[in-house]
């Protein structure tokens, strides 16, 4: 594993803006995890004010993206980084858009308890749940993965999107048929598969980021990549 | 699969002989007792722009001297090991040092023309070949300005003062009276360090364009003209080679962290 120091430079300054950029994706990552967070206890509880928080926060996660992204083309048009700083900026540049999107697919779960349309099984929302708390802990071990530039802890992480992936399978058939059961409010139905999809989306999310993490630590573009030739490349690197 | 970008790379470290312009073989090389060069082994590739990096005092300098053999003008230079420049070992006793600076150019960080004419400055190596023909002289100092970039710009003042152009000018004259010898290799030590960003744009851009018809090797301290210029680029430490690759992989994954570190400014 290569880690990027990124306190090593001779110009004290621009240790201290990779540090901060570090820290700004750190502190989004906390962010987005914290809605998710809220989400899940918004639907736990049929707390609708508390989705209604969760909607608005996401303006605050839109503008931390922004204000990341000008960062980097900053230092980049005034530092002109190479090699591992490089790869450091391109991979926080592709992460933000991954965090940004993770927000807003939080943002239209959260819609689902603001809207009054929870499904009307118990079961279906405890699955959710389930799944819900198993995003969390993958995107908290993915943001972890990324603070530590440990790609082992990635490509673990990289790994659970499989569990959630059949889980989501699993509770999309039994919603599904809960559907032909009721055939009634479609629309609202609709709403829920949504919502189901967008917290499997996440976990998709969380497999880019830590693929980003793989790409820092190794220089190696591993997007596409199944993780068994994954694990054999990095075998072969180290 | 559709490829969006081409870049071709070769493998410097297999380079084959007809690729190959510079063969450097365990060349080690002394000032007095100071050993400045240990043990350098590399090839350079035929018409491709090759940079040397590295800290001052890394022998990158002497190091493209050893290529037309400059460091000879200095006492108590002395090396082993081979340079294979066109299928001879240019190091051997016997080699003829003026073919070899004729076909081994050489321009410095200071542009330094000769205290003469436009027109006689380029002409001035082809006068010293016994070229006496006016009118080959003409053609010859015209095309080595339009190689050079420079013809436009000087065609109505041939025969003023060199002094008077401006120092990019000046540069790309001294490249002009290089070119006019039609060297197959061009060195090219620290040669926009003294100009301006966008007179350095300039010869890059002239660079670009010469490396078709010969071999540049180019001894930079900006470690965005190395990438921005060349194809590959040598890493030098201490008077060793650290690390010799294409550009492409040099700054974005280097293999060595000595490099890693110089060419991310962190401290070695």
């Amino acid at each position: 594993m290569r880690q990027v120091a990124i306190n090593t430079h001779i110009s004290g300054k621009f240790n201290i803006e990779l540090e901060n950029l570090r820290n700004s994706v750190l502190t989004m990552g906390g962010e987005v995890e914290q809605q998710l967070i809220n989400t899940l206890k918004a639907i736990k509880h049929n707390n609708a004010g508390l989705a209604e928080k969760v909607i608005l926060n996401d303006l605050k996660v839109n503008s931390m993206e922004i204000q990341i992204d000008e960062e980097c083309l900053r230092i980049i048009a005034k530092r002109h980084p190479t090699a591992s700083d490089l790869r450091l900026i391109m991979t926080i540049s592709k992460t933000i858009t991954d965090i940004e999107r993770m927000g807003d697919e939080i943002e239209r779960i959260a819609r689902l308890v603001t809207k009054n349309k929870l499904p009307p099984s118990e079961a279906i929302i405890s699955s959710m749940l389930v799944i819900g708390e198993r995003v969390a802990a993958m995107m908290r071990g993915t943001f972890d993965a990324f603070a530590r530039q440990n790609e082992a802890e990635a490509l673990e992480m990289y790994d659970k999107d499989n569990l959630i992936d059949s889980e989501y399978k699993k509770l999309l058939k039994f919603t599904t048929s809960e559907m032909e059961r009721t055939k009634e409010d479609m629309q609202d139905w609709l709403e829920v598969l949504w919502a189901l999809r967008s917290l499997e989306r996440i976990g998709d999310r969380c497999k880019n980021v830590c693929e980003y993490v793989v790409y820092l630590t190794h220089g190696k573009d591993m997007r596409h990549t199944p993780l068994e030739s994954m694990q054999q490349k990095l075998e072969q690197l180290s | 699969m559709l490829k969006l970008f081409e870049h071709e790379t070769l493998d410097v470290g297999n380079l084959a002989d007809q690729d190959t312009a510079i063969d450097v073989q365990a060349l080690n090389l002394w000032f007095g007792q100071k050993q400045v060069l240990h043990d350098i082994s590399m090839r350079i590739p035929k018409n491709r722009i090759t940079s040397l990096i590295g800290q001052s005092g890394c022998g990158k300098s002497t190091l493209i001297s050893a290529f037309n053999r400059l460091n000879d003008l200095y006492s108590g230079c002395r090396s082993q090991g081979s340079i294979i420049i066109d299928g001879r070992d240019i190091n051997h006793a016997k080699e003829n040092v003026s073919r070899l600076r004729t076909q081994v150019g050489m321009v410095f960080q200071r542009p330094n023309p000769f205290p003469m004419s436009i027109y006689d400055n380029v002409s001035y190596g082809l006068r010293l070949q016994g070229i006496r023909v006016r009118r080959q002289l003409d053609d010859a100092v015209e095309q080595s300005l339009r190689d050079a970039a420079l013809w436009e710009e000087v065609k109505d003042r041939l025969f003023e003062p060199a002094h008077i152009l401006s120092g990019g000018q000046q540069q790309r004259l001294v490249i002009a009276r290089a070119l006019a010898l039609k060297p197959d290799i061009l060195l090219l030590d620290e040669p926009t360090s003294a100009l301006d960003p966008l007179t350095t744009l300039f010869i890059e851009e002239l660079m670009a364009e010469l490396k078709k018809r010969c071999t540049i090797v180019i001894v930079t301290h900006n470690m965005q003209q190395a990438a921005r210029v060349s194809d590959y680029t040598a890493f030098l430490h201490q008077g060793q080679l650290i690390e010799y690759t294409d550009s492409d992989t040099l700054f974005t994954m280097p293999d060595k962290k000595q490099t890693e570190d110089y060419i991310t400014g962190r401290y070695g």
